[in-house]
């Protein structure tokens, strides 16, 4: 295929997308004052499709944080973190964060994705392999290609696969990073972490948790599934962002095992890339302030949880899996996916529309995201959303759904 | 180690099912082109001859895969 070919079949691609009859990818949102409020083509809609578990992007000591820093550091640092990009709020941030996780080191970077990128093609490379979770993230299997090393996939969230397949690698395990995340963002499903450390360790690999979306919303003080399973220390390096519970924009590498200082001048994501802006620094560390101190924030997130997925379980929508802040709708097909999305914005919620290839399993799914910020108020407003969705597209009311995909 | 033939007989009883709609398909077929499976199915036909014959697929090697006599070629080097 020549390059502009490519752009052809680019175009197809979103033509067919577009046939759906929705601009869901393209949804452009206004956003002003709300975690959970926004406008949609000028129409007022509740945000439920946000990865703003905790609703800190309006938390007024993160926004008065962040006011303060670009007044007086300036809008960017102009540069990497090895040459003019560490300021003082960038290593006071990674202590904090480290200090937090109770990790030996923990490095920041400018985005998630890039921390994953970063950290896991450094950790690897050539000769040594790499196991992942078929549904792992984008960025995930990035970092992996970009290592060099050999890339095994395992079926989503099942040790006994993974055993089988450490298995077939015999002595190489020495050699192996495994991957997997805690709560993944499309099905809300959790993983097994406590069955894949012990797997992992039986085998003597090593073991990488993305944790981007359990970070502060799962844990007695927010350090995530690990902390719910009490196995942060069996776990050898994490991952996570700082633009889900925490509201902004960023990721971090860090190990409780380990130090992972040292791979600063080795991990390019980091050494030639612009650092983070003193903003968004300093609206991280008040918003880690937050999470650690965040029963409160929790609490009213799961209740919120709880109650939605009920709600929808008894409308008869199938839905992704048990309570958790990521509820998945799971429809018959992506047209029908998308009349419900546009049903679902005209009542006044805006979730995300996942179509395949972008959801696991070819699924077309409605994805609604939870956060500590909605009020009991608009909680029912959603869920009577759903229920006008329901009347339009299922023929007769369905029956209360108990599996999950 | 198994046989070049076994791999593509398995190959093919397995896309008889899921692509073919019953049909053994030749080893020359483009897995994606012609038989038109989709990344995901690819990946999934991998998972199934992994457990048949007990080995691993480095998913590195899917680019260098694209008839089901590429896929055969590159199983039975790894048993
Ligand atoms: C599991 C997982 N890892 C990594 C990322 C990347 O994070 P970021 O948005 O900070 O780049 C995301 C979110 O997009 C994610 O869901």
């Amino acid at each position: 295929m020549s390059l502009l070919q490519k752009l052809d079949a680019a175009r197809d691609f979103q033509d067919q997308l577009g046939q759906l009859g929705v601009n869901a990818i393209g949804a452009t949102i206004d956003v002003t004052g709300s975690a959970t409020e926004g406008r949609i083509e000028g129409k007022r809609v509740i945000l439920a499709g946000t990865n703003n578990y905790l609703g800190l992007t309006f938390d007024p000591a993160c926004i008065e944080a962040a006011a303060q820093a670009v007044r007086t550091h300036g809008t960017g640092t102009t540069g990497s973190r090895l040459a003019n990009g560490t300021y003082a709020g960038h290593a006071a941030l990674e202590r904090e964060l480290s200090a937090f996780l109770g990790t030996r080191s923990a490095i920041a970077f400018t985005t998630g994705y890039v921390a994953n990128v970063g950290a896991i093609s450094t950790l690897a490379g050539p000769g040594d392999v790499i196991m992942l979770d078929a549904d792992s993230h984008a960025s995930i299997y990035e970092g992996a290609k970009l290592s060099g090393a050999e890339i095994y996939r395992f079926r989503h969230n099942d040790p006994a696969d993974l055993d089988k397949r450490l298995r077939r690698l015999g002595d190489r395990c020495a050699r192996t990073l495994v991957i997997v995340e805690s709560l993944y963002s499309m099905l809300g499903d959790v993983a097994p972490l406590d069955q894949f450390c012990e797997v992992v360790k039986r085998h003597g690999a090593f073991l990488l948790l993305d944790d981007a979306h359990s970070f502060g919303i799962m844990g007695e003080t927010g350090r995530g599934l690990a902390e719910t399973l009490g196995i942060e220390d069996e776990i050898d390096f994490v991952t996570g962002t700082f633009s889900k519970s925490l509201g902004s924009v960023g990721g971090f590498f860090a190990s409780r095992k380990h130090d992972v200082a040292p791979l600063r001048s080795q991990i390019r994501a980091y050494m030639f890339t612009a650092s983070s802006t003193p903003s968004v620094i300093a609206s991280t560390r008040a918003a880690l302030k937050r999470v650690a101190q965040g029963q409160a924030l929790r609490s009213q997130l799961w209740k919120n949880c709880e109650r939605v997925h009920e709600g929808l379980t008894s409308l008869g929508f199938k839905l992704g899996a048990a309570p958790s802040p990521v509820i998945a709708s799971l429809m018959d097909s992506p047209e029908q996916a998308a009349a419900a999305w546009q049903a679902l914005l005209d009542a006044g919620v805006y979730v995300n529309l996942v179509v395949p290839p972008g959801a696991p399993k070819n699924l077309s799914l409605l994805r609604c995201s939870l956060s500590a910020a909605h009020t009991d108020e608009q909680v029912e407003q959603i869920i009577e959303g759903y229920a006008a969705v329901a009347q339009r597209l299922f023929d007769q009311p369905r029956a209360a759904a108990t599996a999950y995909a | 180690m198994i046989s070049y033939d076994e791999c593509v007989s398995e190959i093919q009883t397995l896309l008889a099912q899921s692509h073919a709609g019953g049909s053994i398909v030749p080893p020359e077929s483009d897995l994606i082109d012609e038989l038109g499976l989709a990344s995901l199915d690819v990946m999934e036909l991998i998972e199934a001859l992994e457990d048949r014959f007990d080995v691993a697929f480095p998913i590195n090697e899917l680019g260098d895969v694209r008839t089901i006599a590429d896929l055969a070629r590159r199983i039975q080097n790894l048993t």
